[in-house]
């Protein structure tokens, strides 16, 4: 818990409505760490990744990114969304843009780059993720696993300094998992700071710093996969953690 | 799959010749429309290069004369130069109606896209948007017409960089009236368009940190004016025959010129044909242009399982 964390979620409670689905949650982590939410369905994790980029607004609590406050009602959240990218697990690539046109919008939108730079940056960072065969193709055109190469390419492209992924292969076939994981292994390699939402427990075992295991909005515990995955100390981690190794 | 390749049945040839017979006189017919709508134009522009201003461009009675030497049209001949004397006054009232159509409709786009996006996605702005196509949609169209030009007598407030434009200023106030009452119907087709842009296109654009009016409009308009297309060529045919109320505060269009002949020749039944004809002319190519707009700018996958 020291003060130079890179981002530091404190006592975040979020409510719909009168439904609270988050409670009290906190965890936090170094530049350049990977650290992966696993949970139930239902129990919060997406609602978690949002409330760092600010798509859904947490009601009490802090985050603290790279030393500024993210909650905080002056916060420019254009600005911050700029530097945290998100990838879906429905992919949500923009319909009538080529792949290219995806990931060249946000340079050319919100970065302000010219069109050639913008297209220059998008062709670098598709190649980044094995498309450059694939460029003017448009999402309904790519199969599942490109399509979601396509949306961490537009992520990237923004140069992020914080990446959090929602489910990125929940959604593929099991054929197409694979190609997904190579992008991401890489991301880790290359040093990316990464909050993963996934039930792909070999990927978590191999990448996180950190496990967080969340249910019912509550943080129930965390730490290295080593400990969560061999000896979790609730009996709730080990329940879940059966259901999950029993479906794949 | 294997049958793509088998060769066609002499029943489907003979039904693929059928169609593009049927595809050629179509052609035909739009091309002989248009061309005599153009040259009429032409040569009136011109001050009557061709023929003198207000003759029709082929003689009347060599048409009559012509048809009457031949055996099956003989009974008709009289009849269709009758309808030639009068193309030049028929030419002149479609060219107006095509003029106030077009333009009314491009500046109702204007004006129906914005109403269409703050119904969508705006929230006081939602309510200005829905009283203002309630009661454009809610109130009679030629009522509205009767308030502009009677009414509000708008007619002389016409200013005077566009009083010449047409030979009458109440051409304008026609335009106006349709451009506002045609705003609200554009509105509701776009609206319903947007409204099933998938909300998964919104999350993205903000997650790249585009402000909710840029989402709007390099994410959610683009692809929601393509889902309006077909539904929107609904309101440009509507128009294109609607825009015959304009009769009725003077405006000296299609239906207006029509209607002046017939009171003056009682030759109702033939004119208004001749008219009909004209209105399904410009209704065809109005369709078929849009359905040309259509696939000009498909994007594979992109609405391709939600025609309405
Ligand atoms: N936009 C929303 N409005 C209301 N309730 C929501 C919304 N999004 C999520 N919820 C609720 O919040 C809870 C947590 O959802 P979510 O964060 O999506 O869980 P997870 O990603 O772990 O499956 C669920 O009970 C869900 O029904
Ligand atoms: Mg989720």
């Amino acid at each position: 818990m020291s003060d130079d964390d890179f981002l530091r979620v404190t006592d975040v409670s979020k409510w719909y409505g009168e439904e609270q689905v988050l409670h009290d949650v906190s965890f936090e982590m170094d530049r350049g760490d990977v650290t992966v939410l696993i949970g139930p369905s239902g129990s919060g994790k997406s609602t978690m990744l949002r409330c760092v980029n600010r798509l859904a607004e947490a009601q009490e609590g802090s985050i603290l990114l790279d030393g500024e406050e993210v909650l905080s009602p002056d916060l420019d959240v254009d600005e911050l969304r700029r530097e945290v990218g998100m990838v879906f697990q429905g992919f949500n690539l923009f319909a009538h843009l080529t792949a290219v046109g995806n990931v060249a919008l946000g340079p050319r939108r919100v970065l302000g780059l010219s069109e050639t730079e913008a297209r220059e940056r998008a062709e670098d960072q598709l190649e980044r993720v094995g498309l450059a065969d694939q460029l003017d193709s448009y999402p309904a055109e790519l199969s599942g696993g490109q399509q979601q190469r396509v949306g961490i390419a537009r992520a990237l492209a923004m140069e992020p300094k914080l990446m959090l992924f929602d489910e990125p292969t929940s959604a593929l076939d099991p054929e197409l998992i694979g190609e997904v994981l190579e992008v991401m292994h890489g991301l880790v390699d290359e040093g990316m700071t990464m909050l993963v939402v996934t039930h792909e427990m070999s990927f978590a075992r191999a990448v996180a710093d950190e496990i967080v295991f969340l249910d019912d909005g509550r943080v129930v515990e965390r730490g290295p996969p080593e400990q969560l995955f061999e000896r979790p100390e609730e009996e709730r981690t080990g329940r879940f953690l059966e259901r999950i190794a029993s479906h794949d | 799959m294997a049958s793509a390749t088998r060769p066609a049945t002499v029943r489907e040839r003979v039904a693929e010749s059928d169609r593009s017979v049927g595809r050629l006189l179509l052609v035909a017919a739009g091309a002989l429309f248009w061309g005599w709508l153009a040259v009429s134009w032409v040569n009136r522009w011109l001050g009557g290069v061709l023929v003198p201003v207000g003759q029709p461009l082929v003689p009347p009675a060599a048409v009559e004369a012509t048809l009457a030497g031949i055996p099956v049209l003989a009974a008709y001949a009289a009849d269709a130069g009758f309808v030639v004397e009068m193309t030049p006054d028929l030419a002149r009232g479609t060219w107006l109606t095509v003029v106030i159509t077009g333009v009314s409709l491009a500046l109702g786009f204007v004006i129906a896209v914005p109403l269409a996006v703050t119904r969508v996605y705006g929230r006081f702005s939602a309510w200005v948007s829905l009283a203002y196509t309630e009661l454009l949609r809610g109130t009679p169209l030629l009522a509205q017409l009767f308030v502009l030009y009677y009414g509000l007598n708008l007619a002389s407030y016409v200013p005077d960089a566009v009083s010449g434009v047409f030979a009458r200023e109440v051409v304008w106030v026609a335009i106006l009236g349709f451009t506002l009452n045609g705003a609200a119907y554009q509105a509701e087709y776009i609206r319903g368009a947007l409204e099933s842009v998938e909300e998964g296109q919104i999350t993205a654009g903000r997650a790249i940190g585009l402000s909710k009016l840029e989402t709007i409009y390099h994410v959610v308009l683009p692809q929601g004016l393509r889902y309006a297309i077909p539904s929107w060529t609904n309101e440009f045919v509507y128009l294109i025959k609607y825009s015959s109320l304009a009769g009725f505060i003077t405006v000296p269009e299609l239906y207006y010129r029509a209607d002046q002949i017939a009171a003056e020749t009682f030759r109702y039944t033939l004119i208004f044909l001749v008219t009909g004809v004209m209105y399904l002319a410009l209704v065809l190519t109005a369709s078929k242009l849009m359905v040309r707009v259509e696939e000009r700018v498909a994007i594979p996958g992109l609405g391709a399982e939600r025609e309405e």
